[in-house]
């Protein structure tokens, strides 16, 4: 099994609450993790923890991806190096132009690989492709970033950065919240088109509704900041069956 | 002429020092209100009396022949060019506000006894440019702005100054907006080096069902005022939207009152303010609405970003009301950036430096979006970016 991102005995706090309490993940390079678990877990504290939020602290614990620690990292040297959030709740910004701040982050990233950056018009062509591929209107490239975007417009808009960033590591929060079923089904599309066994994903989620559109091959359970059981996915019925009260600790 | 020495006199003594022998109920208005200082409400966050206290040159304002060109121009407050068909000259002023707030709109009016008098015929885009050439000088100059029924006049307004030096502009507008009629002010100054400090005292008077659009669109450096008086008739409309964006030490900003007086009369001011360094930016706006103007819609709203520790705004918005038939809001905030519009853009691998000029542009975005000409919107966009990104190096 090839490693791209290691998580040991992390801890971590938001404000005064310790919300990580000394969790252990492996991810398996180019596979779909699964995270489930309670309300108040510690999900979105992790995908967060990850991500380097200024929310969290981490209190003890290491966090490394492809061999190097990334704890002491940027959010933004997080982006470039390949690992990708998609927010449960992305944040709106009126006055910046959808199509520019996206130009704008992919030119940071391929400046960041050595490569040209995109002029305007070719940076226009690949959005038009990747718009019509989930379904989008093509408002979408001179709108607001996410300003007056329905709850499904908002995660498409995620996951057409998630397309044209092309990350390789991609934490998916709670992806399916406030999707309805055609909503989803193109979320899951271009998550699914993504996958190319080289892509690691990290899905959050409570339900396992998304899992019946994107397959996982492991799903860890998550509880009071620990992960207490990792198994494959035959795991989501008995899940479904009795709930995480059921799962003891491993 | 040093303008202190106003400080503190009776009319008579204010018209001996003026040299002035007629025009005494200007004289008693001014010396009534008295030379503007820190305790003057709408100069209190602005040192006026560091301004009024230096000994400046005068000019003599000898009318010139106007030659044609595209724009009006107004050369150190005399007109030197203008288009083709447009009536610009100079006159006695008639039209005088009786009951304005500023001492200095009536000081403004004692030292330019002849107004340049701008009409505007059919509905046009009119460009102003002033320039300025002289340097320690007191430049003084009002303009006297009048439109047609039933038209619709864009007016924009630009600033140039050769390479001069403390220098004080008094200049200001009467503006009579005629019924059923629209005029859209939009002005542009922009200033990297403090070349001139600037006090402008307007007045806007707006006739039944006239709408009329001041966005004041202030990147300059140093000392700057606008003082605006607003007066609206029945079913009048004002749109008054001002960006100020200041570094370094700068003190700019706006001392407003809109008066509603006539019935179904409505308002909307909207000031977005980004200040950096130890610049101060001043909105002190007040919007009246009168026993007479039932029905009114008054809306009032000041945004503020402070990108530096020691930069301060003084936004003061105010609600006079006088009846209970109406609609009527304001609201003031002042703050740092978005952490969580910082936290996204910077997620996707923008650094901080660029996701900061990202937000500070859209914020400015959003006021500069509403100047409908594109050609004109993008020229404002492109000369804050310009300024900001000069301040912003790096």
């Amino acid at each position: 099994m090839s490693t791209v991102m290691k998580i040991e005995n992390l801890e971590a706090k938001i404000g005064d609450k310790k919300i990580l309490k000394g969790l252990n993940l492996e991810l398996e390079a180019g596979k779909v993790h699964a995270i489930m678990g309670p309300n108040g877990a510690g999900k979105s504290t992790l995908s967060k923890t990850i991500v380097g939020h200024y929310d969290v602290e981490v209190l003890g614990g290491d966090i490394t991806y492809k061999g190097k620690s990334i704890v002491d990292m940027d959010a933004e040297e997080r982006a470039l190096e390949g690992i990708f959030l998609s927010f449960q709740h992305p944040v709106e910004i009126p006055g910046v132009n959808n199509a520019y701040f996206l130009r704008t982050a992919l030119n940071a990233k391929r400046k960041h690989e050595g490569k040209e950056a995109l002029n305007a018009a070719e940076f226009l062509r690949l959005m038009k492709s990747h718009l019509e591929m989930l379904g989008m209107k093509s408002d979408m490239i001179s709108r607001s970033l996410n300003e007056g975007f329905s709850g499904g417009e908002k995660k498409r808009n995620e996951i057409l950065q998630m397309l044209i960033l092309e990350p390789e590591v991609i934490i998916l929060d709670e992806i399916d919240s406030g999707l309805d079923i055609d909503a989803l089904r193109a979320v899951s599309e271009g998550i699914n088109k993504m996958k190319d066994g080289k892509r690691t994903f990290l899905v959050i989620t409570h339900y396992s509704r998304i899992l019946d559109y994107i397959e996982p091959d492991y799903i860890h359970v998550l509880k009071d900041g620990k992960v207490i059981k990792t198994a494959g996915p035959e795991l989501v019925a008995q899940l479904e069956e009795h709930g995480y009260d059921a799962i003891e600790e491993e | 002429m040093n303008l202190i020495t106003l400080k503190n006199k009776n009319a008579e003594e204010v018209a001996t020092l003026l040299g002035i022998k007629e025009r005494n109920l200007l004289v008693e208005k001014f010396a009534a209100l008295g030379l503007p200082n820190k305790k003057t409400e709408e100069y209190h966050y602005f040192d006026v009396e560091k301004l009024l206290d230096v000994d400046y040159k005068t000019l003599n304002y000898v009318p010139k022949s106007i030659e044609e060109g595209d724009k009006v121009e107004i050369v150190d407050g005399v007109v030197t060019k203008a288009p083709k068909g447009m009536r610009v000259y100079s006159e006695p002023c008639e039209t005088i506000d009786m009951d304005h707030f500023d001492a200095l709109y009536y000081l403004g009016h004692l030292l330019s006894p002849h107004i340049i008098r701008i009409e505007v015929d059919g509905d046009c885009h009119v460009e102003i440019l002033h320039k300025y050439t002289q340097s320690e000088t007191l430049i003084n100059y009002r303009i006297v702005i009048s439109n047609q029924a039933n038209r619709h006049t864009t007016m924009y307004e630009n600033f140039e100054a050769e390479d001069i030096h403390d220098t004080l502009v008094l200049y200001g507008y009467d503006m009579h907006i005629a019924q059923d009629s629209t005029l859209r002010m939009v002005r542009l100054q922009t200033m990297n080096d403090n070349k001139y400090s600037m006090i402008t005292s307007h007045k806007v008077n707006v006739a039944k069902n006239a709408n009329v659009l001041l966005k004041n669109f202030d990147f300059g450096g140093d000392q700057a005022l606008q003082v605006l008086k607003v007066e609206l008739g029945e079913r009048a409309h004002v749109d008054a939207g001002h960006l100020l964006y200041l570094n370094d030490d700068s003190k700019r900003g706006t001392a407003s009152q809109i008066i509603h007086r006539g019935e179904h009369s409505t308002s909307k001011q909207e000031a977005k303010n980004i200040l950096d360094g130890q610049a101060r930016g001043i909105f002190d706006a007040l919007i009246r609405v009168e026993h007479s103007a039932k029905f009114t819609k008054a809306e009032q709203n000041s945004k503020s970003i402070l990108l530096h520790e020691k930069s301060y705004m003084a936004s003061k918005p105010q609600l006079e009301i006088y009846i209970d038939e109406l609609e009527a809001s304001h609201g003031s905030t002042t703050g740092q950036l978005d952490e969580k519009q910082l936290f996204y853009l910077q997620s996707r691998g923008i650094s901080y430096i660029e996701a900061r000029k990202i937000l500070v542009i859209a914020f400015a975005n959003t006021l500069i979006e509403q100047v409908k000409d594109s050609r004109h919107q993008d020229r404002i966009k492109a000369a804050f970016e310009e300024v900001f990104y000069v301040a912003n190096k790096g």
